[in-house]
Parts: structure tokens; C-alpha cells; sequence
């Protein structure tokens, strides 16, 4: 009698266990296969998926869809990656913003929403962080999946001991062999990250791509905050837009990219092919670790008393400095990587005629004077033509 | 390589359900350490590998 209690017991926690399992599991199913809507511009010409540069990564969650905005008008190709790291949302965002209103004159322009899909599908571990923000736009509020640094261990485990950086052979933090910006150039045949690398250097390289630039956050106290780190072809270009936008719209540093660090973008995608490469970087207080609570209002305002501590205390690395009544809001990042995007477009076209690309999309002073989310448009008006999910 | 980087990535699953079964067969089955809380401790270590085991965490 008594064996039989035990056994009602262990049933009864078993299925309460289970209950909690699934309560849990579905919240992580969601984050997974969420969708985000896309309503293309009418420079719109072609959307098509990274795998056709990489057989490697077809069928995988690391497949990730691309869009062409081809002018027709011979002139320069360029590239703008948004999601290297999907917990940086704000260049996801500014990708979003700009391929849905982006008109090209001359030349080609590829846009990337999320360049590590795979790390977009799950919420970063630890601190409760929220796996969502919500924008306001004319027509309604719409929902953003917020994402992790790394690819999902779902599909790329296990991490190695030590990851050995191809073809430098640095070695790096085990993680980072699963970080879109330590595995560039990539290879065909490694793991699952250095095959997305090795895709999107396959496109730079079969489509003649002139202007690399990928989009980044950073958190307050990382000192390459607000900044341009340019390879050595681009730095010219870099340093005219960082001192044109510093003297008339916002302050933004220039570095060099470091020779011997590798695996990052601004220095193995300008290595090993012959486009411009830039990473820009904005201020982030989300992912700061002396940030208060980490919550939703948090993304979308960037207000934090405790980095104004730290602002006060000398300890900040972001310009202009923080200041709490401001604080570094999703809208202001936008703008500054779009707008820091057309200066290196301008710089470039000055120095390189012959790479000339014609483009508008909206730029910081549009987003500080309307939002982000007046520039999303509504899903369910768009010409069906025009309507993808990502 | 592509293979078995595949072949490894895949043991992980099954490695995951193989211990979440082992717990399931603990929680039933188990010689010490005899009392509830330790059925609720038993049951409850099963989810991460279940969910692992599932391709949802």
C-alpha cells in the first residue's frame, strides 16, 4: 500500500514537472520561430538566401535571407549588415528601417537584417534579460525578438576547449567559435559560424561588394564605444565621415583595426577580399554589467542611474557623454548607424568615383525627429510583392 | 569533416535524452536516498535535458 503511495507521489511530481517543462519550453519554442515582418521598398529587385553563396549552411538555422536593392544604373555594390550579434538590436533595427525605405539611384546595395540568424533564435542566458521590445508605429505596435551574442548551441555544439582561429591559428576564447565577428574569413567546411562567415565572403567576393559595413553595439564601458574601426583601405574614408559627422551631426571616434586581432570583421573581410571593410559601433546601456534592471524600457530609452554613476565617475568610453535625461535611446542608435553608414557612402564615393553609389534612406536627424517606428510599415497594407518575414 | 562535425552535434541530443531517461528510470527506481525530496529533485533535474533532447533549449 505504502509502495503504492510512492508511486502516486513521484506521478504527481512527474507531471507537475512536465507542466513547468512545457510552460518554459514554449516560451523558448516562440523566442525560436518567431517572425519578423518586412515590407521592402520599391528599390526593391531580389530576395534570395545566403546558402547560395555556401552550399554549408543551406537547410541550417544559420541560413539567413538577403536583399538586393540593384539600381540598374552601373556604379558601386555595398553591403550593410545588421544581426552580427542579434543582442545588439539596434543594427538589426537600422537594417530594417533602411530596407524598408531605401531607394538606390546608382549602383547596387545588399542588406543583411540578420547576419547570424541562428543566434537570433534564442534570449541571452542569465540577468532575466527580456527576449523582446516593442516599437510604436502609425499604425500600431510592433514586436522585436531581442537575441543572443552567440550562435544557438542547438545548432553548433559542443564548443572546443580552446577555439584555434582559422587560417591565423590565434587562439581564442572557446565561445567565440561560435561569434559571427571571431570567425571571419570562415571556411566551407568548419563549424557552423565559420560557415556563415565563409558565405558572406563568398557574396563579397562573387559579387564585387565595394563597401562592407557591419553594425554593432557596445556596452558604455567597452572603449571602442561610438566609434568606426576601419581596415587600412578604409580608414581614409572612415576618418573623413568620423570628423565630417563629429563636426556636424554627432561625435564618433575612428580607430584602426588591429592587425594582430583576428577573426573580427574590420580585419579578415578587408584581408581577404578587395572591398572597403567598416564596423560601426553604438552605445548600448542593455548590455552594460553595472546597469540597474535590466528590462524593455531599458532597450528603447537607454536610461540607467547607475551608468550615470559611472558616467560621473570617469568610467564611460561613449561620446557625446551620458547623461540619464537623454540616456541612449533605440532611435538615436538607429539614426547613428544610418547616418554613419551615408558618410562612409559619401567618403567613399569621393575618394573611389568610379565605386559611386547613389542611395537615401532615412538618416539620424529623421530618426530624432520621428522615431523609428514611423519608418516601419504596416505588414497587413503591404503589396504581398513586397512582404517577407525574416 | 562537415560529417562528423554533424555525428558530434547529433550525440549531444541523444546524450541529453539518454540522461533525461536515466532520471526518469531514478525517480522510479532507486535504492538510496529514498524520500520525496529527492523525487522532486530527481524530476525536476529531467527538464533541461528533456528540452534539449526536444531541439527547444
Amino acid at each position: 500500500m505504502k509502495n503504492d503511495n510512492n508511486v502516486t507521489y513521484k506521478i504527481i511530481i512527474l507531471a507537475i514537472v512536465l507542466l513547468l517543462a512545457f510552460l518554459g519550453g514554449r516560451e523558448f519554442y516562440e523566442i525560436r520561430h518567431f517572425k519578423q515582418s518586412i515590407v521592402v521598398s520599391d528599390s526593391f529587385t531580389e530576395r534570395f538566401m545566403l546558402s547560395d553563396y555556401s552550399e554549408g549552411i543551406k537547410g541550417t538555422w544559420a541560413d539567413t535571407p538577403v536583399y538586393l536593392y540593384d539600381s540598374g544604373e552601373p556604379g558601386g555594390s555595398m553591403l550593410l549588415l545588421g544581426g552580427t550579434h542579434p543582442y545588439e538590436p539596434a543594427t538589426m533595427l537600422a537594417a530594417y528601417v533602411a530596407a524598408e525605405n531605401i531607394s538606390v539611384k546608382k549602383g547596387k546595395v545588399y542588406i543583411i537584417p540578420a547576419a547570424n540568424y541562428s543566434a537570433m533564435t534564442l534570449g541571452i542566458l542569465g540577468n532575466a534579460y527580456p527576449k523582446y521590445y516593442t516599437l510604436d508605429t502609425e499604425w500600431g505596435s510592433k514586436k522585436f525578438r531581442i537575441g543572443d551574442r552567440n550562435t544557438n548551441p542547438l545548432d553548433q555544439w559542443p564548443d572546443p576547449f580552446t577555439y584555434v582561429h582559422y587560417p591565423s591559428t590565434q587562439n581564442l576564447a572557446y565561445q567565440d567559435i561560435r561569434n559571427l565577428n571571431r570567425t571571419y574569413p570562415g571556411r566551407p567546411d568548419g563549424a557552423l559560424t565559420e560557415r556563415v562567415s565563409y558565405a558572406i565572403m563568398e557574396l563579397i567576393r562573387k559579387e564585387n561588394i565595394d563597401l562592407y559595413v557591419d553594425m554593432h553595439e557596445a556596452s558604455l564601458m567597452y572603449p571602442v564605444v561610438s566609434t568606426y574601426v576601419a581596415h587600412d583601405r578604409s580608414l581614409d574614408i572612415c576618418m573623413m565621415a568620423s570628423m565630417t559627422l563629429s563636426a556636424e551631426q554627432f561625435p564618433i571616434k575612428c580607430e584602426a583595426s588591429p592587425k594582430s586581432l583576428r577573426g573580427l570583421s574590420h580585419r579578415e573581410v578587408g584581408d581577404f577580399s578587395d572591398t572597403l571593410a567598416v564596423l560601426m559601433e553604438t552605445a548600448e546601456p542593455f548590455i552594460d554589467r553595472v546597469a540597474g534592471r535590466i528590462t524593455e524600457e531599458l532597450m528603447i530609452t537607454g536610461k540607467d542611474e547607475f551608468l550615470q554613476t559611472a558616467s560621473e565617475a570617469g568610467l564611460l568610453y561613449c561620446q557625446p557623454e551620458y547623461d540619464i535625461n537623454f540616456g541612449s535611446p533605440i532611435h538615436y542608435r538607429v539614426g547613428r548607424h544610418l547616418s554613419g553608414t551615408m558618410e562612409v557612402i559619401k567618403w567613399m564615393n569621393e575618394f573611389f568615383p568610379e565605386k559611386e553609389i547613389i542611395v537615401g534612406f532615412p538618416l539620424y536627424a529623421d530618426l530624432m525627429e520621428k522615431g523609428a517606428g514611423y519608418f516601419l510599415h504596416d505588414p497587413e497594407k503591404a503589396d504581398e510583392n513586397k512582404l517577407f518575414y525574416n | 569533416m562537415l560529417f562528423l562535425t554533424e555525428v558530434i552535434h547529433q550525440i549531444y541530443f541523444i546524450m541529453a535524452a539518454v540522461f533525461a531517461l536515466l532520471l526518469l528510470r531514478g525517480l522510479f527506481k532507486r535504492n538510496t536516498r529514498k524520500t520525496l525530496i529527492y523525487d522532486v529533485v530527481y524530476a525536476y533535474s529531467i527538464i533541461p535535458f528533456l528540452l534539449r533532447a526536444l531541439h527547444i533549449k
